[in-house]
């Protein structure tokens, strides 16, 4: 008998009971998509890790200057600016792990140019800046040691800025206006994209003292910063330094080692870590999800098998007395089973991919289509289909040729 | 009680040759049914021997019984056992699937066999679609499709009224004018009449074995 007979035969009977047929594989069905929404998280999650290391660079610190509350009296957010480029000199003396530090401030404003009108985030740093977050440059050129050295009027623009100011691609030696004050723009960067809460290539930088000259004199007098980015030289010493960074600044602040500290440290390998946590609880929690239901659905399928194999006991027996041999029997049964599983394992693929597009549509989460899941998936139902098959197969092949005729 | 072991049947001497039409007639409980499950490569006798053609099936395996049965025998039930699924024709091709015959081969053998017993227009036909007499008729079809040597019928009038059952019994009786050996197991005296030898059992033994002088 060979196996297109056997599905023929198969299929006329999973299409006899079509709604029992479905029901049987409602396990497979949950647990094949939960094993592909699983996969598909996971290596959402690390792809979207290994994205957020190229947009911020690895091994960074940021430490950010916070209101303190003092006797319980907050002193507002912003309003105060704690750091100092001493601080950031005393930081880079004392702890040898600190490879660079880049400081930075920042307004909001309007920038003019080509009678175009846009609001972006203008930076005041170094050359650090590019190397700590990962920038790299599209056009033109990062500053000179004389521009920043001077406060020379120059600019680098983001990707978008250029896109809302300019008409041409390269923008290089433009004047663009910030807050009125005519600069040059030397540098176009690569775009990054944006995240799910800003939009990295919205941006101005402008040498540090330039910044701090012409553009937040106010907002930041003397040598007042609003953070600074620190990279550490390697992974391994991220978390320590990350201490010996407080430990730094609180002597420096002079504050006790339980008091409020006036500045906030953030260790972006932190949230990545929670992240990956997060996708792997989740990944856990599926992964149970998926084993419990491909187990209890590998029962049900069993549970119907043997139904059915009872059911058409007669009919057995009657296929036996006209020359069915044990394993023709024992075939069509299998193949009933790996049928049903696999019908089950088609629409949990399908509906997995609906979960998928749903969940990354709606929830923003990175979800990455890994096709190995569909492999996988096809090869954990096929595999349930015939484990769980086998016993009432066998039980249906075993059977009395008499005794299954005379089955009423 | 004690060491009695029940016998279905004891003592069974019978030979029968080919071409034969033989009845086997007796009450439930003779052993007619045990004998024809024996014939019929259904199941093999504790002790003593049967040789079908060649074969001493006594000895053979579940597998070579199937070949048997797939090859050289056909049986015709009571209650026909047409699978309700499958068409007349997909009835009719199942001893063929088993047999590995391909897709063209048993189709056509199909019909055949479905023309030579006056179910032409009926092919397509579910079980549930066609009377007593056709579903019969279907499943005599299915024993001749695979061109047996013997036909087993089981009571084959026994689920039909007197005028269908004479045409079943006829078309047996064509076919065993074409060479193919039938038995036929019945309790009906009107029935084994269409037999040129009856066999009579009681109890598990041969209770009279004649030739019909009625036929």
């Amino acid at each position: 008998m060979s196996i297109t007979d056997l599905i023929y035969l198969s299929q006329k009977s999973l299409r006899s009971n079509i709604l029992r047929s479905i029901l049987t594989s409602l396990g497979i069905i949950i647990g094949v998509s939960s094993v592909i929404t699983m996969i598909s998280i996971g290596s959402g999650a690390r792809i979207e890790v290994e994205q957020q290391i190229e947009r911020f660079g690895s091994n960074n610190l940021i430490v950010r200057s916070q209101s303190s509350s003092n006797r319980g009296v907050s002193m507002g957010a912003n309003s105060v600016n704690t750091l100092t480029l001493k601080d950031m000199e005393a930081l880079k003396e004392e702890l040898p792990a600190i490879k660079a530090i880049a400081p930075r401030v920042s307004l909001s404003t309007q920038i003019v140019a080509n009678g175009n009108n846009w609001l972006a985030t203008v930076t005041g740093t170094t050359n650090d800046y590019f190397d700590l977050g990962n920038w790299k440059f599209e056009n033109g050129r990062s500053f000179e040691e004389e521009e920043l050295a001077s406060g020379s009027r120059v600019a680098i623009i983001g990707k978008t800025v250029q896109k809302n100011l300019f008409d041409t691609d390269s923008p290089i030696d433009e004047v663009i206006r910030i807050n009125k004050v005519p600069f040059t723009v030397i540098g176009l960067l690569d775009a990054k994209g944006g995240t799910a809460w800003a939009d990295l290539d919205d941006t101005v930088i402008v040498p540090l003292k330039t910044a701090k000259q012409r553009l937040v004199a106010k907002k930041f007098p003397g040598d007042q910063i609003r953070s600074m980015t620190i990279n550490v030289r390697s992974s391994d010493l991220l978390f320590k330094t990350e201490k010996d960074v407080d430990t730094v600044m609180r002597k420096l602040h002079k504050i006790s080692a339980n008091g409020n500290p006036d500045f906030v440290i953030r260790n972006y390998a932190q949230f990545l870590n929670a992240r990956q946590e997060s996708s792997r609880v989740m990944s856990i929690l599926l992964a149970t999800v998926a084993g419990i239901s491909l187990i209890v659905g590998g029962i049900g399928i069993m549970n119907i098998m043997l139904v059915t194999v009872t059911e058409r006991t007669k009919e057995i027996g009657v296929c036996m007395s006209v020359g069915a041999k044990k394993r023709d029997i024992l075939l069509q049964f299998l193949i009933e089973s790996l049928m049903i599983s696999l019908i089950g394992g088609l629409i949990g693929i399908a509906l997995g991919l609906g979960v998928i597009f749903g969940v990354s549509e709606y929830f923003k989460w990175k979800m990455s289509l890994d096709y190995m899941s569909i492999v996988l998936s096809f090869v954990f139902s096929s595999s349930i289909g015939i484990i769980f098959g086998f016993y009432p197969a066998r039980k249906a092949a075993n059977l009395n040729p008499i005794d299954a005729l005379r089955y009423e | 009680m004690g060491d009695n072991k029940l016998l279905a049947l004891d003592n069974i001497d019978l030979s029968i040759n080919e071409g034969d039409f033989v009845s086997i007639m007796g009450s439930s409980g003779s052993g007619k049914s045990t004998l024809m499950n024996i014939i019929g490569c259904l199941d093999v006798p504790s002790s003593g021997e049967y040789h079908f053609r060649d074969n001493n099936v006594s000895t053979l395996n579940s597998n070579k019984l199937a070949e048997l049965r797939n090859k050289d025998i056909g049986f015709v039930f009571q209650n026909f056992n047409l699978l309700p699924r499958l068409n007349a024709q997909e009835n009719v091709v199942l001893p063929l699937l088993y047999s590995g015959k391909n897709l063209k081969e048993r189709n056509q053998l199909a019909i055949e066999a479905l023309e030579s017993v006056g179910l032409k227009d009926r092919v397509h036909h579910r079980p549930n679609q066609l009377s007593g007499g056709q579903q019969q008729r279907v499943s005599i079809a299915r024993a001749i499709a695979g061109s047996p040597k013997l036909i087993l019928a089981d009571e084959p009038t026994g689920a039909l009224d007197s005028k269908t059952g004479l045409e079943i019994m006829k078309i047996l009786n064509d076919l065993n004018a074409k060479g193919i050996t039938i038995v036929l197991v019945t309790h009906e005296d009107d029935i084994a009449n269409y037999g040129s030898r009856i066999i009579k059992m009681k109890d598990g033994k041969i209770l009279e074995d004649k030739k019909n002088v009625n036929n």
